[in-house]
C-alpha cells in the first residue's frame, strides 16, 4: 500500500552572501539536505530538533509550498508540483499547514466564522447554505462557542485562535495537516487541550499529521513515529517508545536527557551539549554533529554517516550506533 | 504634589452637572469641532465644484470693461460683484467658483491616478518579485530623489501643455509612496502571515489581493491619499501660478493668483480670495487626514 | 563604511544616469531634437551638421550613448533664444540662486531645530503648540501665497521693503524669509517628534534613574540620537528648497536659475531646461550623498561598521 505522503532525498539549498567585502563571496546554505520520510493515512510523524535545524523548511517542502532543490515528494503516489497554477491550488484542499503565529495567520479584518469557511469558498465545495452548516458544525467540534462566530481574531484568546486555525485547516477535509509548532506559543494548560483536540480530530476525521515541535514530551505523546533533525538531516528515526527509551544517536541522547522528569532524584545523567549548533552555511565535514559530540572518533570527522536501519525498523545516522550502546 | 488639580476640584463642586459635561467632552473628542469645520468646508467646495453653473452669477469669462477692478462689497464696492472684479471686469466670485471646479477636478483625478498606479505597481512588485520588483524600486528611488516640481517643469517644457497631459502629469506625483507602502505591506502579509496562510489554502491571487490584502491596507492608503491630495493642489496651483499649468481661457485657483499678482498694488482682492481658498482647502484635508489617521490606522499611532 | 559608501555612490551615479535617460527619451518624444535644440530658423546646413555631430542619423541606442558622452563633455546645447551655450547661461544665474537658498537653508535650521528641541522638552507648552500649528500651516500655505502676503504687507502697505528685483540686500529679505519659514516649521515638527521618541526610550529613562542630571541626559543621549532621523529630513529639504526657489524667484522677479527655468519652460527653450534638470539632479545627488556621509558620522552603528570592533 502506498503511503499518503512520501518524501525522498528532499533538499533545499539557498545561495547566501557572506558578510564583508563589497560583493561578498557567495555560499550555499543547506537548510534541508537529503531528507526522506513517509506518512501513512491517519498517522502522525513527529519532527524534532533545535530551532534552525530545517524542520519548518522540510514541512513546507513536503507540502509543496516551496520548490525543492532536489528530491521528490509523492502525495498519494503522485508527484506534487510546486508551480502555483490551478492544479497546485486544487491540491491545497488535501494538504494544510497550521502556523505557530495564529494572530498573524488570520485576517484581522474578517470575522473568524467566515475565515474558517474560506477553504470551502475557495474550492467551491457545496452550496453556500451547506458551507455555512458545515462550518458551524466544525465550529462546535473544535470547541468554540456558537456566539463567537462573528468575533474578530484579536477578540479571542491564543487557545481559541489556535482552534480557529485548526478548524480552517480541517474544514475542507484534508488528508494531511502539517502543524508547525502549533502549541509552543500557548500556556501549558491550553497546550494540553489543543493536544487532546488534535487527537480527537484524528480519530474523527482520519487526518494524518506532520507534527513539528522542539518540545519532545509533546512529540512523544502525539506521534506514531519520530524523526530527529540536525542541521538539515534526519539523524535518527523510530517509534517514540524506542527512540525515547533507548536513543542511539548521541544528539538524540542529549535531547532526551534534557527532558525534565517528574522524579528528579532518580539517577540520571544529563548530557550538556557544547556550544551552539554550527551555522548551516558552514556544516562541518564528516558527521555534522562531531564538533559537539563527546564520543566522536577520527572516522566521524571525515565520513558522513548514512541513515542505516537497525533491528525493529529503527534508523540512525551514526558510525558508533550499536557499538556505543554496548559500551554504555 | 500638594496643589489641587483644577479639573478634579471643579468636578467636585459641580458634581451634579458631571454627566452632561462628560457626554459633551466625549462627543467633542469623537468629533473635534475643528475637524467638523474642515469637513464642512470640503463639502462646501465640493458643492461649489459640482454646481458651479448654478452658483456662479456670471459667466467666468464675461468681461465688463466699465466695471474693471471694482473692489469687493465690504471694501466699498457693489453687491452685484461682491468679491470685486479683475483687470478685465470679470466677476471674481464667478471665476473663483469655476477655479474651484477645475482645481478640484485636477486634484481628484490626479490623486486617484497616483493611488491606483502606485498601489498597482507596488502590489505587482510584491507579487512578481525578481526583475520587475527591482525596476519598480529603482523608479521609486528616482522619483523620491528628484523634486517632482522640476520633473514636471521639464516634461511641460519638452512635451508642451494640454489639460489631459497636465492632469496625467499631476497623477504621477506621489505614486511612489503608494507603491512603497503597498509593496511593503503586501510582502509582510505574504511572508508567514495571513496572506501566506490564505495562499496555501489554495486561493487565487485575485482572492488573496482583492479580498484580503487590499482591504487590510486600505486604511493606510486612504491616510496617504489625505497626504497627497493637498500636495497635488499645491503643486497644481504653483504651476498654474507660474503660468505653466492650467492655461487660459480655463481658470484655476493658482492661475487666478498668478494673474492677480500683476495687480497686487491696485487690487489685492483678485489674488487674496483664491489664495484663501487654496489655504483653507489644503488645511482642511490635512486636518481630516490627521484625524483619520488616528481613527483608521492604529499601526501609525 | 567603504561598502556603505560604495553602495551609496553607486546609487548616486544611477540616479544621474536615470535623469539623463529621462531627458533623452522625453527629448526624443518631443519631436526633432535638431530643430528644437538649434532653433527653427537655423539654416538647413546647420541642422544637417547638428544631426551629424549628434549622430541623429544613427540607431537609437548609439544616439543614446552619444548623448551620454556629450553630456559628460559638458556639451549641453545652445539656448534657443540668444544662442549662447546653455551651461554658461545657467551658471551665470547660479550665484543669485545661492544668495537666496543658502540663507534660507540656514534660516530653516536655525529656527527649526532649536524650536523643535524646545517644543519636545516643554511638551504641551505654548511653544509646543505654536510649533504644531505653524507646521500644519507650513504644509498648507503655498510659498507663492506666503510671498505675496508678505509683499502686500511689507512692500505695498508698509512700504518698508521692495516687492521685487535684485538691486541690493534689501531685495533678498522677503524671498529668503518666504523660502525659509515654511521649511522651518516642518523641520521643527520633525525634530520635535524625533526628540520625543528618543526621550521615551528606556536608555534615557535609565540614565535619569541612575541620577545623571537632566541637561547632560539631553546633551549626551537625547540630542545625538534625535539627530539621526533629523539629518534625513534635512536632505529631503534640499529638494523642497530647489522647488521652492523656482516659485519664490518668480514671485519676487529674482534673476536666479529658478526664474530662468520658468521662462525656459514657457519659451520651450529645451537646452536651458535640460541643463537645469541635470544641475538639479547633481544637487540632489550631492545632498543625498552628504546626508549619507553625515549619517555615517553621526550614527555609531555605521561608524563601528567602518573601523571594525573598536570604536576609536
Amino acid at each position: 500500500m502506498t503511503p499518503l505522503l512520501e518524501v525522498r532525498g528532499l533538499a533545499r539549498h539557498y545561495r547566501v552572501r557572506r558578510p564583508g567585502g563589497l560583493w561578498g563571496r557567495t555560499a550555499v546554505l543547506k537548510a534541508v539536505d537529503g531528507v526522506s520520510f513517509a506518512i501513512g493515512r491517519g498517522r502522525t510523524l513527529g519532527l524534532v530538533g533545535e530551532s534552525g535545524c530545517g524542520k519548518s523548511t522540510a514541512a513546507r517542502l513536503a507540502l509543496g509550498l516551496l520548490p525543492a532543490t532536489s528530491g521528490d515528494v509523492l502525495f498519494d503516489g503522485q508527484p506534487l508540483s510546486t508551480r502555483q497554477d490551478a492544479a497546485w491550488r486544487a491540491s491545497r484542499r488535501k494538504l494544510q499547514l497550521v502556523f505557530q503565529d495564529t494572530l498573524g495567520a488570520l485576517d484581522r479584518r474578517l470575522p473568524i466564522g467566515l475565515q474558517i469557511m474560506e477553504p470551502l469558498d475557495i474550492h467551491g465545495i457545496g452550496t453556500r447554505a451547506e458551507r455555512l452548516e458545515k462550518t458551524k458544525d466544525l465550529f462546535t467540534a473544535v470547541g468554540l462557542l456558537p456566539h463567537m462566530f462573528d468575533r474578530y481574531p484579536h477578540e479571542l484568546s491564543g487557545g481559541q485562535r489556535q482552534r480557529v486555525v485548526l478548524a480552517r485547516a480541517l474544514v475542507a477535509q484534508p488528508a494531511l495537516i502539517a502543524c508547525d509548532e502549533p502549541i509552543s506559543a500557548l500556556d501549558v494548560s491550553i497546550q494540553a487541550q489543543v493536544i487532546n483536540l488534535l487527537h480527537d480530530l484524528r480519530e474523527q476525521f482520519g487526518v494524518a499529521y506532520l507534527f513539528i515541535s522542539h518540545d519532545l514530551r509533546v512529540v512523544r505523546q502525539v506521534s506514531d513515529e519520530v524523526a530527529v533533525m540536525y542541521l538539515g538531516r534526519i539523524v535518527e528515526q523510530g517509534t517514540p517508545d524506542r527512540l525515547f527509551r533507548q536513543p542511539e544517536h548521541p544528539y538524540t541522547r542529549a535531547l532526551v536527557s534534557a527532558i525534565p522528569v517528574a522524579t528528579p532524584n532518580r539517577a540520571r545523567q544529563r548530557i550538556i551539549l557544547k556550544g551552539d549548533p554550527p551555522s548551516p552555511v558552514d556544516v562541518p565535514a564528516g558527521c555534522a554533529f562531531h564538533p559537539r559530540c563527546a564520543l566522536a572518533g577520527p572516522r566521524c570527522r571525515v565520513e558522513t554517516p548514512a541513515l542505516r536501519s537497525m533491528p525493529g525498523g529503527h534508523r540512525v545516522a551514526c558510525h558508533l550506533a550499536g557499538e556505543t550502546a554496548a559500551a554504555a | 504634589m500638594t496643589a489641587i488639580d483644577p479639573a478634579t476640584s471643579e468636578v467636585a463642586i459641580g458634581a451634579p452637572r458631571r454627566p452632561v459635561r462628560a457626554r459633551w467632552s466625549r462627543l467633542i473628542e469623537a468629533w473635534p469641532p475643528l475637524v467638523m469645520l474642515a469637513i464642512a468646508w470640503i463639502v462646501l467646495t465640493l458643492i461649489v465644484a459640482v454646481g458651479a453653473d448654478a452658483i456662479a452669477p456670471y459667466d467666468y469669462s464675461r468681461m465688463d470693461l466699465r466695471a474693471r477692478l471694482a473692489p469687493p462689497a465690504f471694501a466699498g464696492g457693489v453687491w452685484t460683484h461682491f468679491l470685486g472684479t479683475d483687470e478685465l471686469g470679470r466677476d471674481v466670485f464667478s471665476r473663483l467658483v469655476y477655479s474651484v471646479r477645475i482645481s478640484l477636478l485636477i486634484a481628484f483625478a490626479a490623486t486617484i491616478m497616483g493611488a491606483v498606479v502606485g498601489t498597482l505597481l507596488g502590489l505587482l512588485a510584491a507579487h512578481l518579485r525578481g526583475f520587475f520588483e527591482e525596476a519598480v524600486l529603482m523608479l521609486i528611488d528616482f522619483q523620491a530623489s528628484m523634486p517632482f516640481m522640476i520633473i514636471a517643469l521639464a516634461v511641460l517644457a519638452f512635451l508642451g501643455n494640454s489639460l489631459p497631459l497636465f492632469i496625467g502629469l499631476m497623477g504621477l506625483h506621489g505614486w511612489e509612496r503608494y507603491a512603497r507602502i503597498s509593496r511593503g505591506l503586501a510582502i509582510s502579509a505574504s511572508e508567514q502571515s495571513y496572506a501566506g496562510a490564505i495562499r496555501q489554502l489554495g486561493a487565487t491571487p485575485w482572492r488573496v489581493y482583492g479580498r484580503h490584502i487590499l482591504p487590510n491596507i486600505a486604511s493606510t492608503l486612504i491616510v496617504n491619499i489625505t497626504l497627497s491630495f493637498p500636495e497635488i493642489i499645491l503643486l497644481e496651483s504653483g504651476l498654474s501660478f507660474l503660468g505653466l499649468g492650467v492655461q487660459p481661457p480655463l481658470t484655476s485657483l493658482g492661475n487666478m493668483v498668478g494673474y492677480g499678482r500683476e495687480y497686487i498694488e491696485l487690487a489685492s482682492w483678485i489674488l487674496l480670495s483664491p489664495a484663501a481658498v487654496i489655504v483653507l482647502t489644503t488645511l482642511s484635508i490635512s486636518l481630516i487626514g490627521d484625524w483619520l489617521r488616528d481613527r483608521l490606522d492604529p499601526t501609525l499611532r | 563604511m567603504m561598502r556603505y559608501l560604495a553602495i551609496r555612490g553607486l546609487r548616486a551615479i544611477l540616479t544621474i544616469a536615470f535623469v539623463v535617460t529621462f531627458a533623452f527619451f522625453i527629448l526624443r518624444l518631443s519631436g526633432d531634437p535638431a530643430l528644437l535644440i538649434l532653433s527653427p530658423e537655423a539654416p538647413p546646413e546647420a541642422v544637417e551638421a547638428f544631426r551629424k555631430s549628434w549622430g541623429l542619423d544613427r540607431p537609437l541606442w548609439e544616439q543614446y550613448l552619444r548623448y551620454f558622452v556629450a553630456i559628460f563633455e559638458g556639451n549641453l546645447g545652445r539656448s534657443m533664444r540668444d544662442g549662447r551655450p546653455a551651461l554658461d547661461l545657467v551658471m551665470d544665474r547660479v550665484p543669485a540662486t545661492l544668495m537666496l537658498t543658502l540663507p534660507a537653508f540656514a534660516l530653516k535650521l536655525l529656527i527649526g531645530v532649536p524650536a523643535g528641541i524646545f517644543a519636545a522638552l516643554r511638551r504641551n507648552s505654548f511653544v509646543d503648540r505654536l510649533v504644531i500649528v505653524c507646521s500644519v500651516a507650513g504644509h498648507s500655505v503655498p510659498s507663492f501665497v506666503l510671498g505675496l502676503v508678505l509683499v502686500l504687507l511689507f512692500a505695498v502697505n508698509l512700504n518698508w521693503l521692495p516687492s521685487g528685483g535684485a538691486d541690493n540686500w534689501k531685495h533678498a529679505i522677503l524671498p529668503v524669509v518666504t523660502l525659509g519659514t515654511a521649511g522651518a516649521a516642518i523641520i521643527a515638527r520633525f525634530t520635535r517628534s524625533a526628540m520625543l521618541e528618543v526621550l521615551g526610550q528606556p536608555y534615557v529613562r535609565a540614565a535619569l534613574a541612575k541620577g545623571v542630571p537632566w541637561p547632560s541626559v539631553v546633551w549626551r543621549h537625547a540630542l545625538p540620537n534625535a539627530a539621526i532621523p533629523t539629518v534625513t529630513i534635512i536632505g529631503f529639504m534640499v529638494g523642497t528648497l530647489i522647488a521652492g526657489a523656482v516659485v519664490v524667484e518668480s514671485v519676487f522677479s529674482w534673476p536666479g536659475v529658478g526664474r530662468m527655468l520658468v521662462v525656459g519652460v514657457a519659451n520651450r527653450d529645451l537646452a536651458v531646461v535640460q541643463c537645469v534638470l541635470l544641475l538639479v539632479a547633481m544637487c540632489m545627488v550631492a545632498s543625498n550623498f552628504t546626508v549619507d556621509l553625515l549619517y555615517g558620522w553621526i550614527d555609531p552603528r555605521l561608524r563601528a561598521w567602518a573601523t571594525g570592533a573598536s570604536g576609536h
